[in-house]
């Protein structure tokens, strides 16, 4: 169990906010920490991590890890961290960077086949792709077997297809090694699919702490197709309307009544919803 | 958007699929969903929403028929369009729109006064809003 209860005073891009958690995790769980860039998300995990100081308490299974007294050092706080930057060591190999954290010969093999790494072991870090520094990363984290693996965004610059591959692979070491993992991510699918629990930050503050399915699940009311849009035109045919939205990178067409073309204008923030039951689902011939 | 506000008198519910009744006029409504918001529960008024474009109209109909939502309206004002025909019916208090083409309205004749059977499906209702009391 983690227990934290901390304040600090951050200098934001536009104004200071105050980061004000009350957090308990439970062993073992999996978390992932979302929203918006300057909510205190990196800084959440600094703090845990030690690598910033702030006022509170951090209890980690019954262990002061930060309270009035104490500030346990980051060497001793048995912490793996993960950085969208990598932050490898580029002068050594793969192996030397993981052995450069404990010298467990069978743990850095063990952890390289787990990660598809076996046949890089002696390789230069420097000839490696993104996502395969970004494994060798992994396991270095995983290396001194820590109580909680903190990762920032780090699959966010990955493509696609390697995602998914260090997202099973993420998950596979969360459960061997039964760490209490937390994830800072804005991708609701690596959201869904790896976390247990999604807590939502803004201006330092939790705004939303539950399932992924229950956090993430757009709804307006019992509908379960949601999305939000600009009102870009409404065209009148016949005796219906059309309107057009842009939604993220998409415009959609939605037929409305003259009734409903009344009250809306052009530039209109609106809502788009259907039902779970009426969307059509259809395999992309492309993946 | 068709607004009908109504009273829940029944969920059924297997995993988070959900059947709900209401009391409307002096009839039942069915409306199937996924998961419900806590606050829906029976006694609660709701506003449900369908659009006009779900809502079908029969005249003088007899026979059974798939349609959970059944509604014995009667036409206040038509519309026509080149192509469509939008259709004004009261239900009590409650007034629905329904969008048909023009071939049907004027195939079934539909006239101000007529007494129509309102249908609409129980996966075309939805909640928008709980209504505090």
């Amino acid at each position: 169990m983690i227990n934290i209860n901390i304040n600090k005073k951050l200098h934001g891009v536009e104004e200071d906010m105050q980061l004000d958690v009350i957090l308990e995790i439970e062993k073992g769980d999996f978390v992932a920490l979302s929203g918006k860039s300057g909510s205190g998300k990196t800084t959440l995990l600094r703090i845990l991590a030690g690598l910033e100081t702030t006022n509170g308490i951090i209890h980690v299974d019954n262990e002061i890890w930060l309270d009035t007294h104490k500030c346990k050092s980051i060497q001793k706080r048995e912490i793996g961290f993960v950085f969208q930057d990598y932050a490898l060591f580029e002068n050594m190999s793969v192996l030397e960077n993981l052995l450069y954290v404990k010298k467990e010969l069978k743990l850095a093999d063990h952890l390289l086949e787990v990660t598809e790494l076996g046949e890089f072991r002696n390789r230069a870090v420097t000839t490696l792709s993104g996502g395969q520094k970004q494994r060798v990363a992994l396991c270095r984290a995983m290396m001194k077997r820590p109580k909680i693996l903190l990762l920032d965004e780090p699959l966010s610059a990955l493509d696609p297809s390697m995602r998914l591959k260090l997202q099973n692979e993420i998950l596979a070491l969360h459960k061997e090694f039964g760490t209490t993992t937390i994830m800072v991510s804005h991708d609701p699918s690596e959201i869904y699919r790896l976390a247990s629990r999604v807590i939502v930050l803004e201006n330092g503050k939790i705004i939303n702490d539950g399932k992924p399915k229950e956090v993430l699940l757009r709804t307006q009311g019992s509908q379960k197709f949601s999305f939000e849009g600009e009102l870009l035109e409404i065209k009148k045919v016949d005796i219906i309307y059309i309107a057009i939205v842009a939604i993220g990178q998409q415009l959609v067409e939605i037929v409305i009544s003259g009734d409903e073309a009344k009250d809306l204008k052009i530039g209109d923030l609106v809502n788009v919803s259907t039902k779970a039951f009426n969307g059509n689902l259809k395999k992309n011939q492309t993946t | 958007m068709n607004t009908i506000v109504a009273e829940v008198k029944e969920i059924k519910s297997v995993d988070n699929l959900n059947i709900v009744k209401f009391y409307f006029a002096d009839t039942t409504l069915s409306m199937m969903s996924l998961e419900l918001s806590e606050r829906v529960k029976v006694g609660a008024k709701v506003k449900l929403i369908t659009k006009p474009t779900h809502v079908a109209i029969a005249k003088k109909f007899t026979g059974e028929v798939s349609y959970s939502n059944q509604l014995d309206a009667k036409i206040i004002h038509v519309e026509n369009g080149e192509l469509l025909s939008s259709i004004k019916i009261q239900i009590w208090e409650t007034t629905l729109e329904s969008i048909i083409t023009k071939d049907s309205s004027e195939r079934m004749n539909l006239h101000v006064g007529d007494e129509v059977t309102v249908f609409i499906k129980a996966n075309e209702l939805s909640i928008v809003e709980v209504l505090d009391d």
